[in-house]
């Protein structure tokens, strides 16, 4: 992997920029809005449900900015974007209007100014999405500053996007599917380095440090690994999403991970397990169904097929092999993408949507025993492209045994 | 409880959560005291105000509802959280408009005068975020639940409490400037002609987070131009001129020290700047002690901005658990700091930065000060002073 001093990547271009606005407007066309707006989102930090979430909070005003924070009025006749932030601004939008006191305000004048008082406009992240913000069911938008535009829009229809910038988000271009390669890559390095350095009598804290330092290194943009530790047989591991204080790793001890890169702002993420021992057989048996549900799963997923008949194909794995199979995948990009198929949410809001050329997941099934005792995910990157799946990064599923 | 928690939630997430209960006793007090002396029936700390959740729980992620007449809060707290301050709160899942409503119900506040924190940018807290941090899905329902409630702001209840920090916080604060003392010998060590700028920022991190360092980016400046990531692209060079920011927490108290580190010889024509900065940084120490008017700080930056065609620009900003204030610097308008006193016990970064009158040389430096009843007290050790890597 080239040093990030010597990189060849120079950044998104603008023709990116322009596809993504064309693409949210397409999709706004068709929901019949006049315009999406963007508003002003709670930062992560403070509303902070999950790292995903977080990272999730602001990441529509990203996708349509590379701005780390700002508002859009984005018109759907064609006309360039409003841009409010407080931040300087970039080649994307090299001068953002600055906000001067209020957010509301600043959003209210610039949609008065689109000619947009009484229009229909769909409001990104009011709610919990199908495709986005999956994981905040209150969605992410912040309360004073959007009251106050409501106030002073008192006859415009505001309305949630219904996913509008979210499936714009969902088709990822080939420059976009370049960085989550590249953010896959850096992430399997962390895991490779896990492997070099988790022995028993290593703290969890050097363990932590490793791996980020490792990613960083490479030139990921921080983003928190997901660390979780203890006994093999502990069916539910803490998790730790910070340098874990006063633990040691122990003989037969299992590490789970999240391991996250960021590549352009878009989050890769790899998984691996290690067993600090040999692995019994009844974990090799898990193991073996896990990394067959993996290359199931990607032979069923193909560009066409609706997400229904897939968790349907996932779940009922397990039953023809003596164990038990859940889906677990979830979109990729700038943060909290969806699908969310986990164990908690089914996917019965997505059962409908249809998997295209371009998508990527983070695909991770989860193995079990039929008792549920022994619990096995493994997974990583992939990308749908016209002929099927593909991972990111060629890892075989495995639980690895450090001796 | 009328709400009934989910019968599985997501992993637990376990984070730094080792003040006493006494601590504990004593912020919960301080803000019963200070909503009770407001006129409200309790404070509500909602979805989206995350840090002044974790002041009063020590929960990564959590909801607050504390009555001003003594009773024990109600917390409600996610995925199976619990720790030694809140050892049985309400735990949710992703749902958490239906369970504040709840326990705003329970509490008896459907008539009552409710202080909600976060709301919007206060004097000391929630600086940056001037149109606050609460999330609208739930607090609008929340609203909608409770039509006969007065909610009001109360951002103001909570930040100046955390104002004044306690010596449990001072402590946590000393080790946090330590770590990041130890990032700025960590970057004096690495930083080197041909170093990878990404290099660099790692190893500065790693350095932090081997101590345990909670994350929080922090930035450097490179010929110019600021990262708060590791930068791509970038190299350093002979006479870089490498400016760190570096940014450490341990206790949720969150440290900041900066230094810049040449990568040559120090030219003659930066030595005035050097000097002029280090007399404002002294002089402006000898203004933080308690009683001192915020608005005084003001003032002196105002006095020091300009002379021999030198540029003075003063920066002092609260320290504690995130968006601390009040922000003194050329551009606070005085009526931010109506009323506001510097006082014992609280933390600050004090960093004035001077221009050369070309404009091409600019130093700052500084770090984190406590005050004390005899005045500032440097809570760095390291001297004051640009390094030089030759």
């Amino acid at each position: 992997m080239e040093a990030p001093a010597d990189t060849t990547w120079k950044g998104f271009t603008l023709s990116e920029r322009d596809r993504r606005w064309a693409a949210v407007r397409k999709q706004a066309v068709a929901a019949g809005f006049d315009c999406i707006l963007v508003p002003l989102c709670v930062d992560g930090r403070n509303q902070h449900l999950s790292l995903e979430q977080a990272r999730g909070m602001r990441s529509d005003g990203r996708y349509l900015t590379l701005l780390e924070n700002a508002a859009v009025i984005l018109p759907t006749d064609g006309r360039k974007p409003i841009v409010i932030s407080d931040r300087p601004g970039n080649a994307w939008v090299p001068e953002p209007r600055p906000v001067n006191g209020s957010w509301g305000v600043a959003m209210a004048q610039a949609l008065a100014e689109s000619g947009m008082e009484r229009a229909r406009i769909g409001v990104t992240g009011l709610e919990r999405g199908k495709m986005v913000h999956g994981r905040a069911y209150a969605g992410v938008v912040n309360h004073t500053s959007y009251a106050e535009l409501l106030r002073r829009m008192p006859n415009a229809k505001f309305e949630d996007d219904h996913d509008v910038v979210a499936f714009a988000r969902y088709v990822k271009s080939e420059e976009e599917i370049d960085c989550l390669r590249r953010g896959a890559e850096i992430a399997a390095a962390g895991i490779e380095e896990m492997g070099r350095v988790a022995r028993p009598g290593v703290t969890d804290s050097h363990l932590y440090t490793r791996v980020m330092h490792r990613m960083l290194e490479l030139g990921s943009g921080y983003y928190p690994l997901a660390l979780y530790t203890g006994p093999m047989d502990q069916i539910r591991l803490p998790r730790f999403e910070d340098p874990p204080l006063g633990r040691v790793l122990q003989p037969n001890y299992r590490i789970h991970n999240e391991t996250d890169a960021l590549w352009g702002g878009l989050i890769a993420q790899e998984q691996q397990g290690f067993l600090l021992g040999p692995v019994p057989d009844a974990w090799q048996r898990v193991v073996d169904l896990q990394r067959d549900l993996f290359y199931t799963g990607l032979e069923v997923l193909k560009p066409g097929i609706v997400f229904g008949e897939f968790v349907g194909a996932v779940n009922g794995f397990g039953q023809k092999r003596g164990g038990r199979t859940l889906t677990l995948m979830h979109g990729r990009g700038y943060g909290d993408d969806g699908p969310l198929l986990t164990p908690q949410d089914r996917g019965e809001k997505t059962r409908d949507v249809v998997v295209h050329e371009g998508n990527v997941f983070i695909w991770k099934p989860i193995a079990m025993s039929d008792d549920e005792k022994i619990q096995y995910s493994w997974g990583g990157c992939i990308v749908i492209t016209k002929n099927g799946a593909e991972q990111l990064v060629k890892r075989t599923p495995s639980l690895i045994s450090l001796q | 409880m009328a709400y009934k928690p989910p019968s599985r939630a997501g992993a637990t997430v376990y984070v730094w959560a080792d003040y006493s209960i006494a601590e504990r006793d004593r912020r919960w007090k301080a803000v019963q005291d200070a909503g009770k002396k407001a006129g409200f029936d309790c404070i509500f700390v909602p979805l989206g105000d995350g840090v002044d959740a974790r002041y009063l729980t020590q929960l990564r992620c959590s909801s607050v509802i504390l009555s001003t007449d003594g009773r024990a809060p109600i917390i409600i707290a996610d995925r199976s959280s619990k720790n030694t301050w809140a050892p049985e709160p309400w735990q949710v899942g992703r749902e958490w408009t239906e369970p504040m409503a709840e326990a705003l119900l329970e509490c008896g506040m459907e008539r009552a005068r409710i202080g909600v924190a976060g709301l919007k940018g206060g004097k000391v807290s929630h600086v940056t975020s001037i149109d606050g941090v609460v999330n609208h899905g739930a607090f609008s329902a929340v609203l909608k639940r409770l039509p006969n409630a007065k909610f009001e702001d109360a951002t103001d209840v909570v930040g100046l409490v955390r104002y004044i920090k306690s010596d449990e916080e001072i402590a946590a604060m000393r080790k946090a400037t330590a770590i990041a003392e130890s990032g700025i010998d960590e970057l004096k060590k690495i930083a080197r002609p041909g170093t990878d700028g990404a290099q660099l920022y790692a190893d500065v991190m790693a350095c932090m987070m081997q101590q345990g360092n909670e994350y929080f980016p922090f930035a450097l400046t490179i010929d110019g131009r600021r990262y708060a990531d590791p930068p791509i692209g970038v190299r350093l060079q002979k006479n870089s001129f490498v400016r760190g920011e570096i940014i450490s927490v341990w206790g949720t108290q969150i440290a900041e020290e900066d230094q810049g580190i040449l990568l040559g010889e120090i030219p003659d024509t930066w030595r005035p700047v050097a000097e002029r900065q280090k007399e404002v940084y002294e002089t402006g120490l000898k203004l933080l002690k308690s009683g001192t008017p915020c608005a005084e700080v003001l003032a002196f930056g105002k006095s020091v901005e300009k002379k021999d065609g030198l540029t003075t620009n003063i920066l002092l900003a609260g320290r504690g658990a995130g968006d601390d204030g009040p922000v003194i610097n050329a551009s606070t308008p005085a009526e931010k700091l109506e009323g506001l006193t510097i006082e014992k016990s609280t933390l600050w970064l004090w960093r004035p930065a001077v221009t050369s009158a070309d404009g091409k040389v600019q130093l700052g430096w500084g770090g984190t000060v406590l005050v004390t009843d005899k005045g500032a007290e440097r809570l760095s050790k390291r001297p004051h002073a640009l390094i030089a890597v030759t």
